[in-house]
C-alpha cells in the first residue's frame, strides 16, 4: 500500500504474470534437485528484484540465501552434533521453500491486493473464495500487530503457561469478531453482495515484461526436467 | 449482536465470508506456527497435528458457531491449502488427506445441523486428523521416501545422519497409531477448552 504511489498506472509485473510465475517456481522447487538449478533460480528473482525496483530486499535475500548456504556447507559440518540436528531441517527447508518465499515477497511487495483481487476475478475465481482469502492476506499484518500490544500490555503482569496462551488468544479473537463485524457492515454498505458483475477502473495488460517472466519460468520448469531425464 | 438477526438462508453472505477470512487468518498462523516448530526434532513432526489441534481449536469452534452454514469449514481449508501451497509446502498426500477431511468435516456439520457443540466437535476432530498427511509419507513410500531424504543428504549433509536414523526408528506401526490418534484426542481436548473459554469469555460479551 506504501508503493501505491510509486505503481499508479500498472505494477511493475502484471498480477497474472506473478501469480503464473509463482506457480512455475513452486514447480521448479519441488522437481529440481540440481545445486547450480537453484543456485541460477535464486540469482534470476535477485534480478527480477532489481528490476522491480527493490533493491534493498533483493539485496536481503541475497545474503540470507547465501547465509543458508554457509551454514549448511561450512558450520554444520564442524558445529556440535546437538546444534546440527536442531537446525539441520529448518535450514534445508528454508533453502528449499526460498525461491517460493521470494515470489511471495515479490507479489506482496509490489501489487496491491485489489490488483490481485482483478486478477482472480479475471480467472473466474468463484467470489466466494476471492473475498474470504484477500481478508485473509490482509489480515496477517493486523495480527502481528495485535500479538505486538497484546504483549506490551503483558509485560507488566506475570502471566506465563497456560494462562499466557489464553491471555493472547482471548483477545485476538475478541479483536477479530469485532473486526468481523465491522468490516461485514462495511463491505456490505459498499454492495459486496451485489450480484452484477464487478467492474473496475484498473485495466490489466500483459506487458513484454510479463512475457518475458513466464518464458523465463518455462524455460526453468523444462530445464528441470530435463536434468533429471538426464539423471535417469 | 448475531443474535437479533434471523437465519434465513444457508447461503453465504458478504459478512460471513469475511468472518470466514479473518478467521482463517488465525487458524493459519496457529497451524504454521507448528509446521516451522516440527522442523525442530522429528518427534515434533509426528505430534504436529496434535498440536495444531489442540490449539486451533478456539478459532474453528468460534467460526463454526458464528457461521452456521455450509461451506464455511471446507472455505477455510481451501484459504489454508492455497496459501500453504503457494509458500511450496503442500505435497500431493496432505493436499489429499486435507481435503478429504474438510469435506467430511463440512458433511458432519450439515448432518448435526451445525449447532450442536458434540457434532462441531467431532467435525473439528476429523478436520485437525487433515495434517498428518504432513508425515505420512514416511509410512506411505516408507523405501523411497528414506531414500529421496538420504539423496539430499548426500548433497553436502543437507539433513544431519541423526536426524534421519531417529526419524527411521519413529516410522512404527505404533507411531502411526500415535499420529493418527493425536489430533483425534487433542482436537476433542481442543474443542473442550473452546466451550471452557465460550462460557468464561465469549458468551458474556456477545460474541457468539
Amino acid at each position: 500500500m506504501v508503493r501505491k504511489s510509486k505503481y499508479e498506472g500498472a505494477t511493475c509485473l502484471d498480477p497474472r504474470a506473478a501469480l503464473l510465475l509463482l506457480l512455475l517456481v513452486t514447480v521448479v522447487v519441488f522437481a529440481q534437485q540440481s545445486l547450480y538449478l537453484e543456485f541460477a533460480l535464486v540469482t534470476v528473482l535477485v534480478g527480477l528484484f532489481l528490476c522491480c525496483g527493490l533493491f534493498k530486499n533483493g539485496l536481503i535475500f541475497m545474503l540470507g540465501f547465501g547465509f543458508l548456504l554457509v551454514l549448511q556447507y561450512y558450520i554444520f559440518p564442524i558445529a556440535p552434533q546437538i546444534f546440527a540436528d536442531f537446525f539441520a531441517i529448518l535450514t534445508s527447508y528454508a533453502r528449499k521453500v526460498f525461491p517460493c518465499i521470494m515470489v511471495g515477497m515479490l507479489i506482496v511487495k509490489t501489487i496491491p491486493m485489489r490488483y490481485l483481487i482483478l486478477a482472480m476475478r479475471k480467472w473466474h475465481f468463484p467470489q466466494k473464495l476471492i473475498i474470504p482469502l484477500s481478508v485473509t492476506l490482509c489480515y496477517f499484518p493486523v495480527i502481528r500487530e495485535e500479538i505486538g500490544h497484546i504483549r506490551d500490555a503483558m509485560k507488566l503482569r506475570k502471566v506465563s503457561g497456560a494462562a499466557k496462551a489464553e491471555a493472547i488468544l482471548v483477545p485476538l479473537i475478541f479483536s477479530a469478531a469485532n473486526t468481523a463485524e465491522e468490516l461485514g457492515a462495511a463491505a456490505v454498505t459498499r454492495g459486496i453482495e451485489n450480484p452484477a458483475p464487478k467492474t473496475s477502473v484498473i485495466e490489466l495488460r500483459f506487458r513484454l515484461r510479463d512475457y518475458i517472466c513466464i518464458a523465463v519460468g518455462l524455460i526453468f520448469v523444462l530445464a528441470v526436467f530435463w536434468l533429471k531425464r538426464g539423471a535417469i | 449482536m448475531s443474535t437479533t438477526e434471523v437465519v434465513t438462508s444457508r447461503k453465504l453472505k458478504g459478512k460471513d465470508l469475511i468472518t470466514i477470512g479473518i478467521f482463517s487468518a488465525i487458524y493459519f498462523v496457529i497451524n504454521f506456527i507448528f509446521m516451522l516448530a516440527a522442523a525442530l526434532h522429528p518427534i515434533m513432526w509426528i505430534l504436529m497435528p496434535g498440536f495444531i489441534a489442540l490449539f486451533t481449536g478456539v478459532p474453528y469452534m468460534i467460526l463454526a458457531s458464528k457461521v452456521q452454514k455450509a461451506g464455511a469449514v471446507l472455505i477455510m481449508g481451501l484459504i489454508s491449502g492455497l496459501i500453504y501451497y503457494a509458500t511450496g509446502m503442500f505435497t500431493v498426500v496432505i493436499l489429499i488427506t486435507f481435503a478429504s477431511a474438510c469435506v467430511l468435516a463440512e458433511l458432519i456439520r450439515l448432518a448435526t445441523k451445525y449447532k450442536s457443540f458434540t457434532g462441531n466437535s467431532i467435525s473439528f476432530a476429523i478436520f485437525s486428523v487433515g495434517m498428518i498427511g504432513s508425515p505420512l509419507p514416511m509410512w506411505l513410500f516408507k523405501e523411497s521416501f528414506f531414500e529421496q531424504i538420504s539423496v539430499q543428504t548426500g548433497q553436502g549433509g543437507i539433513i544431519s545422519g541423526n536426524y534421519l536414523s531417529i526419524l527411521s526408528g519413529l516410522a512404527t506401526d505404533g507411531m502411526l497409531f500415535v499420529l493418527i490418534l493425536a489430533p483425534v484426542v487433542l482436537g476433542v481436548i481442543g474443542a473442550l477448552i473452546a466451550k471452557a473459554l465460550f462460557k468464561k469469555h465469549f458468551v458474556k460479551a456477545g460474541i457468539v
